[in-house]
């Protein structure tokens, strides 16, 4: 009975000192992880791989027999030369500018004028949040009816003032990429003035007592002070922005449909019709990735700057 | 303290036994304390085959829903089988039925098929062929009764993928008020539309001579197909093969475009909804559109024209044989269903289809496909303009749109170059030349 107990307490304590052996090594971190590795590997990496995959392939997602047939780099050389690909592609640099300039410099005119703690610019922060909360699609349905040149609220205006609106803002050639531009502004300039206001609030106050004392301007403190201390956050904001307006689908698919004509027709919009109208998916997959490269190669060259800036 | 804590925690725990116990016993005891006379229906004869399935429809939200809503009760009585009604928007049904088909998840048993679709889900073998049933059933299905142009509602290459649910004719809505106080006929002919237009046309009052569907994508590719059968166009060659910019075709464009001088400014822009919008509004004083939405001009709730409406078959060019476009939905099997509820499915359509229930459907926003509804006294009194829509269903054509799987293809390209015309950034002969560039290069 002896001989049992104590061969029982031996092997309980082999077993704890196996464990404690185990949780000191980095075996542990990995057991820890999995779960989220797991996660991110069925989410994230395996459709990338398989949208890199099928890139490789004429693939159609409609074929009753799914038949993959491999042809190089074709996809890639036909993505080259489509007119469509390359008329969409001018369509998002405009997008992208258009929008990523104005919402910062709106954004941080908006940071500065509201910075200072007072109960009006506390209820004014909190109520231009509203936008942001909205999901794209909602406020791309939302500004549809108020851009409709016959029924709409903004045409109903211009008409009073005496303003011609012709077929309407989404629908005259001219007008339609600063209307769904407008649109993007409306909804994400909020999130750049949050982004401003972090930054003014934790810049040092000892660089503008100095600057007071020897009598600097505030347009002049604005400009040798804030603004050079505020450039990593800049960056920060641009970078986010321009990643996130490359990527535009929402907005463009509830108010033009990416038109008229293709005035509107940005690579987003015009990859979601190539893979679900034409179902094409090896083709959509190919152009899906250079969308991804376009975007790694603004990250990494934000993320640069982002480095020299604060050495 | 600790004990104190553990009898906190099986009091907790007794007290979640008991409340459960309780909730469980209550639902136990109510079919004992229910009269007799709430016991459940007989099954109908024939639907036997549906006692206790569980099917699952995806609907358009077209008109013919709210039919779907009132009659999908009275089957469930009547079969004992539970059917869930998904009511769903265009593009999301396409592409939730697409996702279901090539997943062969079957989480739609019965859905409804757009006229244009059926050539995919034909060749794709995404419904089942419903031949077999008809063929075992003919005797019930009085099939000479169903209008043969319904049945391009489905038809492909000699197979029915769908079967016949809702016709729509194309047909010409004017205000007849505002005709007879010009002076003007009902248009018999597009050159004389084109002249109505323009007469009605009073832009310093908001008034329009026509609404227009100019939208970029499918509204203004189908719009546009419609005017090409109007003018005896074609958007296939006699090989089968796209031929969109034809000299003929380009003549057709300019016509179209030309109406748009006499429809609100906002036209380049309108979808389905917004052009109803603008006829129901009162500002304009005619509009070609499927006659689904007839009866809705003279609910008050939604329209201000009420009975100031009348329709006419559509007109067609000056010296052609009258056809009129046809479209609409059928209503189709998942081929991945397992048989026991394709079988039901199958039941459901019968039942649907049936004579008797067709004159349900009609009175509840549906839409017709058989001449006995059509020419029904009571069908007619409620709804008048039946016989226009019998003699536009009579010569109809349900093929001016191609009904094959490529057809998506011809739509995008149609609905980016024509609407790139309307808005004057190209000519006719360019939009044409692009759009039949744009087909080849993605033609499968």
């Amino acid at each position: 009975m002896v001989t049992t107990d104590h061969q029982i307490s031996t092997q309980e304590n082999r077993w704890l000192a196996r464990v404690r052996r185990f949780r000191s090594r980095e075996g542990a971190y990995w057991v820890m992880l999995a779960p989220l590795l797991v996660f991110v590997v069925a989410v994230a990496i395996y459709p990338l791989l398989f949208s890199f995959r099928i890139s490789f392939f004429k693939y159609r997602l409609t074929d009753p027999n799914q038949v993959q047939t491999f042809v190089g780099v074709d996809n890639y050389l036909r993505a080259l030369q489509d007119p469509t690909v390359l008329t969409a592609l001018r369509v998002t640099l405009i997008y992208v500018a258009g929008t990523v300039i104005v919402e910062l410099l709106l954004g941080l005119a908006l940071a500065l004028l509201l910075a200072s703690e007072m109960r009006t610019t506390r209820f004014v922060r909190s109520f231009l949040l509203v936008p942001m909360a909205l999901p794209p699609l909602v406020v791309g349905l939302v500004w549809k009816s108020l851009y409709n040149a016959d029924f709409g609220v903004i045409p109903y205006y211009l008409k009073q003032m005496g303003v011609s609106v012709g077929r309407g803002p989404l629908a005259e050639p001219a007008w339609a990429m600063p209307a769904v531009i407008l649109i993007d502004v409306w909804q994400w300039t909020p999130l750049l003035m949050i982004i401003f206001l972090a930054g003014l609030k934790s810049l040092p106050t000892e660089p503008y007592e100095a600057a007071y004392a020897d009598g600097a301007t505030r347009w002049s403190r604005f400009i040798h002070i804030t603004l050079p201390l505020l450039k990593p956050t800049i960056l920060v904001a641009l970078l986010l922005r321009t990643m996130q307006s490359f990527k535009v689908f929402d907005t463009i698919y509830a108010t033009t449909g990416g038109g008229p004509g293709s005035t509107t027709t940005v690579l987003n919009f015009h990859i979601y019709t190539v893979g679900m109208t034409f179902f094409d998916m090896g083709y959509a997959a190919s152009l899906a990735n250079v969308l991804l490269v376009i975007i790694a190669i603004l990250s990494a060259l934000y993320i640069m700057l982002l480095e020299r800036q604060q050495l | 303290m600790y004990h104190k804590f553990c009898r906190l925690c099986h009091s907790i725990v007794i007290a979640i036994l008991v409340l459960s116990i309780v909730g469980c016993a209550a639902p136990v005891a109510a079919p004992s304390a229910a009269p007799a006379a709430e016991a459940p229906a007989p099954i109908a004869a024939g639907l036997e085959v549906c006692q206790g399935q569980n099917l699952v429809l995806a609907s358009m939200t077209d008109q013919y829903v709210a039919a779907f809503r009132a009659l999908i009760p009275q089957f469930e009585e009547a079969s004992g089988a539970r059917l869930t009604l998904d009511e769903l928007g265009y593009v999301d049904l396409y592409q939730k039925l697409i996702a279901d088909f090539v997943g062969q998840t079957a989480n739609y048993d019965l859905m409804t098929v757009d006229i244009v679709w059926s050539g995919e889900f034909g060749q794709n073998q995404y419904t089942l062929p419903l031949d077999d049933f008809m063929a075992r059933d003919e005797a019930e299905l009085q099939l000479d009764d169903i209008l043969p142009v319904a049945w391009t509602l489905g038809e492909w290459q000699g197979a029915h993928v769908a079967y016949p649910l809702a016709g729509y004719a194309n047909v010409l809505n004017y205000r007849k008020d505002v005709l007879e106080e010009a002076g003007i006929e009902p248009p018999a002919t597009q050159e004389e539309l084109l002249a109505a237009a323009q007469a009605l046309t009073d832009p310093d009052a908001g008034f329009y001579g026509m609404a227009l569907l100019g939208a970029k994508g499918p509204a203004v590719a189908q719009d546009y197909m419609v005017w090409v059968q109007q003018h005896g166009g074609r958007i296939l060659d006699d090989e089968g093969k796209p031929a969109l910019n034809t000299p003929e075709n380009a003549e057709i464009l300019k016509f179209f475009g030309e109406l748009f001088n006499y429809a609100p400014p906002g036209s380049a822009d309108y979808w389905w909804d917004q052009r109803e919008t603008a006829f129901r509004s009162g500002n304009v004083a005619m509009m070609e559109g499927w006659s689904i939405a007839r009866a809705g001009y003279e609910n008050p709730e939604i329209s201000s024209v009420v009975g100031k409406v009348d329709i006419a078959v559509a007109p067609v060019k000056a010296g052609l044989e009258p056809k009129f476009g046809f479209g609409g939905w059928g209503i189709g099997i998942n081929a991945d269903s397992t048989p026991q509820e394709q079988e039901c499915a199958w039941q459901f359509i019968k039942w649907l289809t049936s004579p008797e229930i067709q004159k349900e459907w009609l009175r509840n926003d549906g839409a017709p496909i058989r001449r006995s509804t059509m020419t029904d006294p009571e069908i007619v009194a409620q709804y008048p303009w039946m016989p226009v829509l019998l003699e536009s269903f009579e010569k109809g054509d349900g093929d001016y749109r191609p009904r094959i799987p490529q057809y998506s293809i011809i739509q995008d390209a149609l609905g980016t170059h024509v609407n790139a015309f309307i808005v004057g950034q190209v000519t006719a002969e360019e939009a044409l030349d692009a759009a039949q560039k744009q087909v080849e290069d993605n033609w499968q």
